[in-house]
This record gives C-alpha cells, sequence and structure tokens, in this order.
C-alpha cells in the first residue's frame, strides 16, 4: 500500500511540472493553430540554461527560473515574430514542418556546445525527502517544483481570465478575425502567447532539472509527452491541460512500478491512441466542428 | 515529343548508372551512389502516401524498422537468406499498415501526424524492450551473409564488395520510381490526389475515402519496408534507434518535401541534394575544403572545432534546410523549378 501511496503521490507531482509543459503547447495551440513540434526542445532550453546558471554561476535550480522564464519568453516571441510569424497563412503540414525543423535546429547547436553527454546539476537536497506517515514520503525538490508549477499555474489562469491583455488572448484564440475586427492587435498576441509557452516550458524544464538529468536530444520525448497531456486534456484548454499532466504523470509512475519501467512510455502512449481514437475532443475538450 | 526526349534522358542515365561500378572502382562513391538509391526509394516510397494522397505520415520509421527487423531476425536465427526475408518484411508491414490504418485514418490534419507518430514510437520502445525477439538496445548484427546461387553459379557473392548492394539499390530505387509512376497514372493515383485536394469533396463525389487511403499506405509500407530490409542487410545491424527513431521518420519525409511531394521528380532530386550533403558534413569534406581554400587553418581553434564537430551536425544542416525550403520554396526543388520555367515561358511569350 505505501509502495502505491508514495508512486501515485510522486507521479502526481512530476505531473504537475509536466502540465506546465502542456498549457503551454496548448497556449500556443489555442492562439495560433499551430502545433508546436519544438515545444520539448525549448523545455530542453531551459534545462541547459538552468545547468548553466548552477554549474557556472552557483544558482540554486529553483531561482534560476526568474531568470530562465524571462530569458525563454524572450527568445519565443523573436522565434514567432522572425518565423511563425509569416507561416501563419499557409497550410498546417507546413507549420508542423516548420516547427520540426527549428526542433532540430535547437536540439543539435546545443549538441555541437555542450555535446551528446549526460549534464546534471547537483544540489544538496537532490535527495531529500519529506515524511508524510509512517512509512510514506515524498520527494523534496519535487515537492518543491509542484508548488513552483501551482503558483505559476494560478498566475496563468488569473491573467488569462482578469487582465485586459489575457482576455485579448482569449479573444484571439476564440475567433482570429473577430478578435482583429474588435481593435485587437492580433500577431501581438501570437508573439506573446509563443513567448509565453515557450517560458512555460523552459520553466518545467527548469524545474525538472533537480531531480532528473539532461541531454540535447531529451526535447523528443517530452514533445510527444506534451501532445499527449494536451490532446488527452482536449486541445486549446488550460485547465484540461493540467489535468492531462497529472494523469500522465500517474500513469508514468504507476506502470514504472506495477508493469515495468521499461514499457511505461509505451502505456502513456497507448492511454494516447485510446483518447484520440474514443474522445479526441479530450477529456474536457467541447467537441468542434 | 517531348515524351520521347524523357525516355531517351532517361535511358541515357539509367544506362550510365548501370556502368558506373565498372568505371568507378573507388568504394567511397560506391556507397555514396547505394545511400542515394536508397534515399530515392525511401522518398518515393512516402511520396506515394505522403505526398498523392496527402498524409503526411511522421511514423515510416515504423515500416523501415519492421523491414530491418524481420529480415534479420530471419537471417540471424532461422539462416533464411534476405532474398527471402525481405519478402516476410513486407507481409509484416502490410499488416501492420492494415492495424495502423485503421487506427490513424480516423483522424485527420494534426491528429493524423500525432497518431503516426505514436504508433511509431510503441514499435520503437516495443523493439527495446522486447529483448527476446529482438535482442532489445543492443540490436542485431548480422554476421555473414549467404551468397545469392542460381543452380551452382555465385550470382552474388555479397562478402566480397558492394556492387551487389549498388544494383540491388538501384533495382529498388527503378522499382519505387516505376510504382509510383503506375500509382500517379492510375485510378487509384487520381483517387488519391482528389482525397488529398479536398477530403470531403472526394467524398461526397462517391470515392471510398478509407479504402483508398488504406490502399495507398499498404503499397507505401510494403515498399518502405523493402528498403528497411535492404537498409539493414547492406549496414549488417539493426538497433531501435537507427531503424525506428524519430529521426529516421523525419528524414524519410525530408527528402520528398525538399525535392517535391506529389512529384516523380521529386523524391529524386531531394535524394541527389541530401544524401551528397550529409556525407560530406559526416566524412569532414566540408572543413577539408574550408582548410584548402585557406579559409580557416587547420590548427587554428575554429579549424579544430569545425573538424571535432561539423560531423555530427549533419541534423542541424537538415534543420536549417528544412525552415529555409519552408519558408522560400514550400513546394521544393521541383516547384521552384517549375515557377521558374513558367516565368520564361511566360517571358519568351
Amino acid at each position: 500500500m505505501s509502495i502505491f501511496l508514495y508512486s501515485l503521490i510522486s507521479g502526481i507531482l512530476t505531473g504537475g511540472v509536466y502540465a506546465l509543459i502542456g498549457i503551454g503547447l496548448t497556449l500556443i495551440f489555442g492562439v495560433m493553430r499551430i502545433i508546436n513540434f519544438a515545444h520539448g526542445d525549448l523545455m530542453m532550453l531551459g534545462m541547459y540554461g538552468t545547468y548553466l546558471l548552477s554549474t557556472f554561476l552557483g544558482v540554486d535550480p529553483f531561482v534560476s527560473v526568474l531568470l530562465v522564464f524571462p530569458a525563454m519568453f524572450l527568445f519565443g516571441g523573436l522565434l514567432q515574430k522572425a518565423l511563425i510569424n509569416r507561416m501563419l497563412t499557409s497550410v498546417a503540414q507546413n507549420q508542423i514542418l516548420l516547427t520540426i525543423g527549428l526542433g532540430l535546429i535547437l536540439s543539435n547547436t546545443v549538441m555541437l556546445i555542450f555535446t551528446s553527454d549526460y549534464k546534471t546539476v547537483t544540489t544538496s537536497y537532490a535527495s531529500s525527502t519529506l515524511k508524510l506517515s509512517e512509512n510514506v514520503s515524498v520527494s523534496a525538490p519535487l515537492l518543491v517544483a509542484f508548488s513552483i508549477t501551482a503558483a505559476i499555474t494560478a498566475g496563468l489562469y488569473w491573467f488569462l481570465q482578469k487582465t485586459d491583455t489575457g482576455q485579448a488572448i482569449r479573444a484571439t484564440a476564440q475567433d482570429r478575425d473577430a478578435a482583429r475586427l474588435m481593435g485587437i492587435n492580433v500577431s501581438r498576441m501570437s508573439i506573446l502567447a509563443f513567448g509565453l509557452g515557450s517560458a512555460l516550458a523552459g520553466t518545467a524544464g527548469a524545474l525538472l532539472m533537480p531531480t532528473t538529468y539532461t541531454f540535447p536530444q531529451i526535447g523528443s520525448v517530452f514533445t510527444l509527452k506534451a501532445f499527449v497531456i494536451t490532446v488527452l486534456g482536449g486541445m486549446g484548454s488550460v485547465v484540461g491541460a493540467t489535468l492531462g499532466g497529472i494523469l500522465i504523470g500517474i500513469a508514468e509512475s504507476l506502470s514504472a512500478v506495477y508493469i515495468s519501467s521499461g514499457w511505461k512510455d509505451v502505456a502513456v502512449f497507448v492511454l494516447f491512441l485510446l483518447v484520440l481514437l474514443f474522445k479526441p475532443s479530450g477529456l474536457l475538450g467541447k467537441s468542434r466542428t | 515529343m517531348r515524351a520521347a526526349l524523357k525516355l531517351t534522358l532517361f535511358l541515357i542515365v539509367l544506362g550510365g548508372l548501370v556502368a558506373f561500378p565498372r568505371m568507378v572502382q573507388s568504394p567511397y562513391f560506391l556507397q555514396l551512389m547505394i545511400l542515394v538509391f536508397l534515399a530515392v526509394a525511401q522518398g518515393q516510397s512516402w511520396n506515394i502516401l505522403g505526398g498523392y494522397a496527402g498524409q503526411h505520415s511522421v511514423g515510416h520509421a515504423a515500416y523501415f524498422g519492421v523491414g530491418a527487423y524481420v529480415t534479420l531476425i530471419l537471417l540471424q536465427s532461422r539462416q533464411i537468406p534476405p532474398w527471402w526475408g525481405i519478402w516476410a518484411g513486407v507481409v509484416v508491414a502490410v499488416i501492420v499498415a492494415l492495424i495502423i490504418g485503421a487506427i490513424c485514418f480516423r483522424l485527420r490534419g494534426p491528429y493524423f501526424v500525432l497518431a503516426s507518430i505514436a504508433v511509431a514510437e510503441i514499435m520503437r520502445l516495443s523493439a527495446t524492450n522486447l529483448k527476446g525477439l529482438t535482442n532489445g538496445a543492443e540490436g542485431i548484427l548480422a554476421t555473414d551473409i549467404p551468397s545469392l546461387r542460381w543452380g551452382e553459379r555465385v550470382v552474388a557473392d555479397f562478402s566480397i564488395s558492394k556492387v551487389p548492394f549498388y544494383y540491388i539499390g538501384l533495382g529498388l530505387a527503378l522499382l519505387t520510381l516505376g510504382v509510383a509512376w503506375g500509382v500517379a497514372h492510375s485510378k487509384l493515383g487520381y483517387y488519391l490526389q482528389a482525397i488529398r485536394e479536398d477530403q470531403d469533396a472526394a467524398h461526397s463525389l462517391g470515392i471510398p475515402i478509407a479504402r483508398y487511403k488504406n490502399y495507398g499506405l499498404m503499397i507505401s509500407a510494403a515498399l518502405t519496408s523493402m528498403t528497411g530490409s535492404f537498409f539493414g542487410v547492406f549496414v549488417g545491424f539493426v538497433d531501435p534507434p537507427t531503424v525506428l527513431g524519430l529521426d529516421v521518420s523525419v528524414q524519410i519525409m525530408l527528402i520528398c518535401i525538399i525535392g517535391g511531394m506529389g512529384t516523380l521528380y521529386g523524391p529524386v532530386l531531394g535524394a541527389v541534394v541530401l544524401v551528397p550533403l550529409a556525407e560530406a558534413l559526416r566524412s569532414n569534406a566540408v572543413t577539408d575544403l574550408l582548410v584548402k581554400v585557406g579559409a580557416v587553418s587547420p590548427e587554428s581553434k575554429v579549424g579544430l572545432f569545425l573538424k571535432e564537430n561539423l560531423s555530427h551536425a549533419h541534423v542541424l544542416i537538415y534543420g536549417i534546410l528544412v525552415v529555409l525550403v519552408i519558408l522560400f520554396m514550400p513546394e521544393g526543388i521541383v516547384g521552384a523549378l517549375r515557377k521558374l520555367t513558367a516565368r520564361r515561358r511566360r517571358e519568351v511569350a
């Protein structure tokens, strides 16, 4: 029973960080109807940012979020302005290919600079745990990562719901043309959305660093995971992505314990195909025409 | 007249290619040509589904891997020679295609792309985990390939030189080219193109969409599996990342996209451009050239850095190429050439 509880809790905590990646992807999809195949690579950039800050400047990985978030926001905004905004009206397959190309460029540039060795950050608290009860404990860095994720998600939700800019972003997601007619600067909202999406992915990478390692090609696995999360929750839904992330986290950690760690990713993809087939609009999504 | 000209040109090129191994002995160039043939065959196989039917699969590594694995498993554990194994691969690939088609063709656009990736990833992870069948992450090494005999005479001895692989590769490239030509000029091809242009309109005209998409996928999968078998035997080794990885799917697709989707010449041009480029980068030819021209000195920091790293950079160059092609010539080399000749014709007229 304690093993079950332990893996359930660590699944929820990791899933919370996954959710951040998914929210970024869903935001980008919602506003631009573009599926960002470079999303995991953006997360990988965040991981390397944290690695650099921690190894060479001694910045704590969790503190590095304060720098990684704005840096990735600027980078994402720049990508959108320079490349993706040109493609908004072209056919879907070309948009997909453009982001696949971008992902290849990012991961291979990082490989040229850092080689393909695994990189980790060392912290004093990497393996420290928090006792919840007699025989159930949780990893402390995961708990901190989850709390930061929760704070960021709440902040993002507030931003999207309550501020004027947030409403403008949501309006753009609902109907681009109508939003433009209402005087919203649609291309600026796209830049904002892609910047935010990249920042969230990069932050998730930074938060994962204390408990995991990174290498240049790690992105593709997380791109796929992010797809699974967003499709599960319904493309374009922030709440859905949060739920999807946690669900995937649980599925992964339970199947790692009860099936085998080699098959855990298979479980995720099978779940993904089942959702695509039987509820393509996602668990929370409204069916679109 | 133009058809006759085309045919003559084709026969001249073909004659040159058949005579090539007699004129050029260098194993390096032979290897390069074999890789070009392989890329032509891969691109053309993808083209049938992705180009003509407009179903952009990013999971073709699944069929490529099936071909490579089935052939090498039969060779290593049952001593079945690859010229029989290749057909076993085709059968398995078509069965896999039918299952994948049943799942993925219920989805459209980005969802189809995602599902095709997911299926290929499931195959890769399964190959890594089914250690008893595939030897897991260690992969399978083909120790020795029996020579092909006709009666008592040895037709092809694979252990001495690469020449037999050259002719098999050429044959494979011609086969895919022929099948693509046949598809493009048949009812199947017209139906597939109608589905690509407007699925709903095609449906309302009475084209059984699901069935024809599946025909396209089955042909594409069978041919891709043959290229996989060829690759597996040629390299003599398979493991999950080299034949089932996501980048394999992307590379197969790239050949076609850079050349021009839905055209007969597209994959050929794509292969002729991409393969030598990748090989030049891999073998450090670019660095050597820069040193020779005097752009960088071999002892300088830049020179050493390039020599050390540029050989790993061919995927980076792929990425840059994709972005440039998508931004500036979204219809590939063939599309750009057509635009160019169309403009010239207008100017003449």
